[in-house]
């Protein structure tokens, strides 16, 4: 044992020598170093005495306790684990100040730069210290003002709009989106680099972005130099081809910008993209397309050629899929539409890439490659990381149609890691309740069309805009195919059957001619009609509130058993807030194998989303609707098989508020509505953010103008034969002496009137979820429809 | 037929000209430098290269995928790695077979989808 | 329209109220010292814990061990009950932290085996089912190895090889399930290099019978049936009352032919490389 140790009244000997691999000054200077570091010695040195090396350690004043005082925004528990001065280790000067340094650099990390940190000693009887850091944590340090300079064409408003890092403002105690975060700095001036790209500034690029803590605003000023340059114009686009047999003209098609546009860059990425997918297809696997750019600044002008070139022949090996720890491995291997042994393709594996992001399994997906066993194999590693998919949501709301609603749901959106969806979801409400499950498996039997069933029974009683309820339990067989990334057509088989009650008890007295109620129906004991004869125009059995004839003959239950599809167009940019795209629903049922209904239903409804030019974040929609449904032999429409609408078609008229309608009771005709076989309606919108307002407080306001009409009653009208068995003629309401709702109804409505209305609404992103007001003036109506100005629903997913 | 592009050429990608260059005799390494690394090779002693390639075609997206054309350029060596004998396999070759479902049980915890849900209830 | 009632606050309204005012701004600092606990007694009390099965506070109480006797033998004693504490509750993660840090520390001592069996074992009872990342069978084959390899007398080598043996057999399982996706996609060169590496890396395991006759189908599928042949010929060689070389034979004879080796007397040697270790 030629190393000796000394002063080490509480280590173990042999295991301070330990860290001494050996003798040689550089293996003692590497001991000495470690143990330096692991802060449990004031200090350390060796000398050689003897030929033997003596190594000397002080455990001076031990450290009893480290404290924190003065911290409320990180905890102390964070604060002791950076640090490194410990207790029962010993006080050393360097180790104190490096750790004061990485504090300070927690603080400012979470967005308090103005942090001031102090430590003190206190000496202990029993000889030992107490180190104690005292923290003044300042306030809130975040982005108090971002400035562009350069930037002529767009304003700085609206290039701080494209950021995610937003200024201090009187939200700021709510959000952390205005604490400064250099990275997602350096991300935000790359969106603002590909919003020029996008609107032809090829030539811009950021001159310089710095931040400087102004101590007097409390916060950073960040200032950004950007150099737009011109704006250019495509002078010409054409395609070169090194590849022997692919001649240029057979990809004009694939180009997505012409001579004459205004140069964008995402455009180009598309046409790389999809260049690149047509060669790969004609058996070029190795191929890609570059885009080159020859500029003229003088005319503005640039002239893109996309090179079509041999690329290097490299196969895939293997592909590895790691870090699944829920999600099976075929579920994401099936993802990739090129396999083992196959060309190595760039663009398919980006593809592949954004599909397993579309899946909403993973917090994060990244595809990388490394060298394969020979120099013609790359390995492709698919390192995903699960994220819990499975959600509990409760979530609570009020419409001026269903009163307060809430629903408890349970989903599960990666099922057993299968990629199949569950979701199980209760209603209760004033109006409704209901509970429905669905399933869906993406890939049916391996393949790319998705097949699922929905369980439902749902009650919706009846109120003063309908009167009756409906309950409904019954069950789809749905299939979804898809036939280009935009098109998909989706099959489907439904059963269910729907009961039709009337209520008649004292507070919804909507039956009460057929089955008078003591007490409550006029002339048997109603308190202003207690006997019959007391009966009249103001008080008899209608008065209180009667449901037509029309409904109460479809009172019951029928069984609806149809077939049905839905083809569907979608091309929207983005599904939460679109600003471009159409979305765009055709749908057919046929009722009628087996089930009481005989019809076939037809609907069809268009949206075209466009942003306004020249004017920042500011989108035009366009809708079209229209509904057409005509029996099947000698079927009889039951009232609640008509389309039965109101604010969905024109805003402005009550649920059930427009159409044909029973009007032959004046008193409450509000309830009668009786729906129409047939409905078109068209809306235009203007939605714009409100200038002002901060972006993040989600707001934003929207102008529209609606017109839409809905008529073809095909019901009977003279229900005498219903009520005695035989047709007589018509006995009208209000005829003496029972006053009574007679055989006979009276439609109005049904003339296809145009109903319109134009309006102003709120669109809120509030915290408690999207809310919606609506505010509508109608300009014309048919005689019996029903307003209603004011519409609101909201919700939340908690 | 609806611009969605149905056809996948998957795996090795043949050069005629290159793959008549390879004639009897020739030493391996040219062959590998003719045609590149093999798909995959003879089961044991490595002896006999596989050039695979097939080509996939799918009218719509949800139509299964079925082999439009399967061809396997195979290569076979003799003792001293010179190519003894080529074959090819055209997709008439290949015999249509129903693989059989059953598989060899495995260990490791099956994914348990209630100890799933709770963990989730616990930590919320 | 009253609104329904308001969502959770988010947690840092709280916070920004409270220390707004000032009123929480961390407990003041009063000095207090902390008696000087001997090394036997937390030891002990670290084992009372054990008893107890409160594992998590009994491996806290190691772990004082460490921090009041540094470089001291009691540290070492810590570390280790620390580990099988931490192992016991179980925290994998942190019992093979604590192991390996024990390993690095004291690379000789006569525990440093039951370290890597730790270790190895916390990585073994995380091993999913097949259809899942396979990184921990692939980890606890690494340390079971190493300690198979470094200690080969140490009592735990009989049961580490029977492990050892389950991992591959684990690891050889998810080649097949690729193996097979490939297969029944028509990807026949895919699949035949999946089941080669089954043939290559796991000749010992259950998943060599299956491959082999996968390796048939597969050949067969493409057309190259003497290489079929001669697969279910090794099947038949190597493993003769197979069920998996009764469907090789049945699956040939569709074709007409029958299992026989083509290339020479080869035959026996594949018969030592599959029959060996």
């Amino acid at each position: 044992q030629d190393i000796v140790v000394v002063g080490n009244a509480r280590g173990d000997s042999d295991v301070i020598r330990s860290y001494f691999s050996g003798t040689s000054p550089e293996e003692i200077e590497k001991g000495l170093e470690a143990l330096r570091n692991s802060g449990r010695f004031a200090n350390v040195s060796a000398s050689r005495e003897k030929g033997r090396v003596v190594i000397h350690v002080s455990e001076t004043n031990l450290i009893n306790r480290v404290v924190f005082e003065g911290n409320s925004k990180v905890k102390t528990d964070t604060l002791t684990s950076e640090v490194r001065t410990r207790a029962h280790g010993s006080f050393n000067q360097t180790v104190v100040q490096q750790d004061i340094a990485r504090l300070l650099e927690i603080y400012k990390r979470s967005g308090r730069a103005a942090a001031k940190i102090t430590y003190r000693t206190v000496q202990l009887p029993n000889g030992r210290i107490d180190v104690v850091f005292t923290v003044e944590e300042g306030d809130k340090t975040g982005v108090k003002e971002i400035k562009f300079v350069g930037n002529t064409v767009f304003s700085t408003g609206r290039l701080v709009d494209l950021m995610e890092t937003t200024e201090m403002n009187f939200l700021s105690f709510i959000k952390t989106s205005d604490v400064y975060d250099p990275d997602r700095i350096a991300s935000d001036l790359e969106l603002v680099r590909r919003f020029y790209l996008k609107n032809g500034y090829a030539d811009f690029h950021v001159v310089s972005s710095d931040a400087v803590f102004d101590p007097g605003q409390g916060g950073y000023v960040i200032t950004v130099v950007v150099e737009e340059g011109p704006q250019y114009r495509v002078s010409n686009v054409d395609i070169e081809s090194h590849l022997p047999d692919i001649d240029p003209a057979s990809l004009q098609p694939y180009l997505r910008l012409s001579a004459g546009d205004v140069y964008n860059g995402d455009a180009v990425e598309k046409t790389v993209e999809s260049l690149t997918r047509e060669i790969a297809k004609k058996g070029y696997a190795f191929s890609q397309a570059r885009p080159r750019g020859e500029r003229n600044p003088a005319a503005q002008t640039v002239a893109i050629r996309f090179v079509v070139d041999e690329g290097p022949r490299v196969y895939i090996e293997r592909i590895n899929i790691r870090g699944n720890t829920r999600t099976r491995d075929y579920v994401i291997r099936r993802e990739f539409e090129i396999g083992e042994g196959d060309a190595y393709n760039r663009v398919l594996i980006d593809r592949a890439e954004r599909r397993l992001n579309g899946l909403g399994f993973f917090k994060k997906v990244r595809v990388t490659n490394e060298p394969g066993s020979a120099a013609d194999r790359v390995v492709v590693n698919v390192d995903v990381e699960d994220q819990a998919t499975g959600n509990f949501g409760v979530s609570g709301g009020y419409s001026t149609t269903e009163g307060f609603i809430g629903e408890v749901s349970v989903s599960e959106s990666n099922f057993l890691g299968r990629g199949q969806a569950t979701r199980l979801s209760v209603q209760a409400g004033q109006r409704a309740r209901g509970v429905s499950f669905s399933f869906t498996e993406p890939y049916f039997l391996d393949q790319r069309f998705s097949a699922g069933f929905d369980l439902f029974a749902k009650k919706s009683d009846a109120y003063n805009y309908s009167y009756y309820s409906t309950t409904s339990i019954g069950g789809t067989l749905r299939f979804g195919v898809p036939i280009t990334e935009e098109i998909s057509f989706s099959p489907r088989y439904s059963i269910y059957n729907t009961t039709i009650s009337i209520p008649n008890d004292s507070n919804r007295p909507y039956n009460d001619c057929q089955t008078p109620l003591p007490g409550y129906t006029p002339g048997f004991g109603y308190i202003f009609a207690p006997t019959p004869a007391d009966l009249n125009i103001l008080y008899n059995c209608q008065s209180n509130g009667e449901a037509s004839l029309a409904i109460k003959e479809s009172q019951g239950s029928r069984l609806t058993s149809l077939i049905g599809y839905t083809l569907s167009y979608n091309s929207l940019d983005n599904f939460r807030n679109p600003k471009n795209g159409i979305h765009s629903q055709l749908s057919q049922d046929i009722a009628g194998l087996g089930g009481n209904s005989r019809y076939v239903r037809t609907t069809g409804d268009l949206r075209y989303f466009h942003e306004i030019p020249y004017v920042d974040d500011v989108v035009g929609i366009a809708r079209v609707q229209g509904g057409n449904m005509f029996a099947l032999g000698d079927y009889q429409f039951r009232v609640m098989d008509n389309f039965n609408l109101g604010p969905t078609l024109v805003r402005g008229f009550a649920p059930g508020g427009l159409g044909p309608r029973d009007i032959s009771n004046w008193t409450s005709s509000r309830g009668n509505s009786l729906g129409g076989t047939n409905y078109i309606g068209g809306s235009l919108e203007v939605q714009f953010p409100i200038w002002g307002l901060p972006k993040d407080i989600g707001l934003r306001g929207a102008l529209f103008a609606d017109a839409g009409t809905l008529w073809g009653y095909k019901g009977a009208t003279n229900f005498s034969s219903k009520l005695y068995g035989v047709t007589l003629p018509c006995v009208y309401p209000y005829s003496a002496p029972t006053y009574g709702q007679g055989t006979c109804i009276v439609v109005s409505g049904d003339a296809a009137q145009i109903r319109s209305s134009v309006g102003a609404s709120a669109l809120w992103q509030s915290p408690l979820g999207p809310i919606r007001f609506d505010y509508a003036v109608v300009l014309s109506k048919a005689y019996g429809d029903i307003t209603q100005r004011f519409r609101f629903s909201g919700g939340t997913n908690f | 037929c609806l611009g969605y592009d149905g056809v996948i050429n998957r795996g090795a990608v043949i050069d005629e000209r290159k793959a008549a260059q390879v004639k009897i005799g020739l030493p391996a390494p040219q062959v590998l430098a003719l045609l590149g690394t093999p798909s995959t090779t003879s089961t044991i002693g490595g002896d006999a290269w596989y050039y695979f390639s097939q080509r996939i075609e799918r009218e719509l997206a949800f139509l299964p995928p079925e082999v439009a054309d399967q061809h396997i350029l195979a290569v076979y060596f003799d003792k001293s790695k010179k190519v003894q004998r080529i074959a090819d396999y055209g997709l008439k070759d290949g015999k249509v077979i129903d693989f059989i479902s059953r598989t060899t049980p495995t260990a490791g915890a099956e994914f348990n989808f209630v100890r799933n849900m709770l963990a989730k209830l616990t930590s919320f | 329209c009253a609104l329904l009632a308001a969502a959770p606050a988010r947690a840092d309204i709280l916070d920004s109220i409270t220390s707004g005012f000032g009123l929480f701004s961390g407990e003041k600092y009063k000095t207090e010292i902390l008696p000087d606990i001997p090394a036997e007694d937390i030891y002990n009390q670290g084992l009372a814990r054990m008893d107890a099965h409160d594992y998590e506070n009994a491996a806290k109480k190691f772990g004082e061990l460490e921090k009041q006797y540094p470089f001291s033998q009691w540290a070492r004693k810590g570390l280790l009950m620390q580990t099988f504490a931490q192992y016991q509750k179980p925290a994998y993660d942190d019992a093979v932290a604590s192991a390996q840090r024990y390993i690095g520390l004291y690379p000789t001592s006569p525990d440093t085996p039951y370290m890597y069996y730790l270790a190895g074992m916390s990585y073994y009872n995380q091993v999913p089912a097949v259809m899942q990342d396979q990184e921990s069978a692939e980890k606890a084959l690494a340390i079971f190895t190493q300690l198979v390899e470094k200690f080969p007398k140490s009592e735990y080598v009989t049961d580490v090889k029977y492990k050892i043996q389950v991992a591959r057999d684990q690891l050889a399982a998810k080649d097949m399930t690729v193996g097979r996706f490939y297969l029944t996609r028509k990807n026949y060169a895919a699949a035949i290099n999946r089941f080669h590496d089954v043939l290559a890396k796991y000749q010992t395991t259950r998943h060599a019978e299956e491959a082999l006759y996968r390796l048939t189908e597969a050949y067969f599928a493409m057309g190259v049936v003497n290489e079929a042949q001669t697969a279910a010929a090794i099947l038949g060689h190597n493993f003769p009352d197979s069920s998996w070389y009764k469907d090789a034979h049945a699956l040939l004879a569709t074709g007409g032919v029958a299992p026989e080796e083509h290339q020479g007397s080869w035959l026996s040697k594949i018969g030592k490389t599959l029959g060996a270790s």
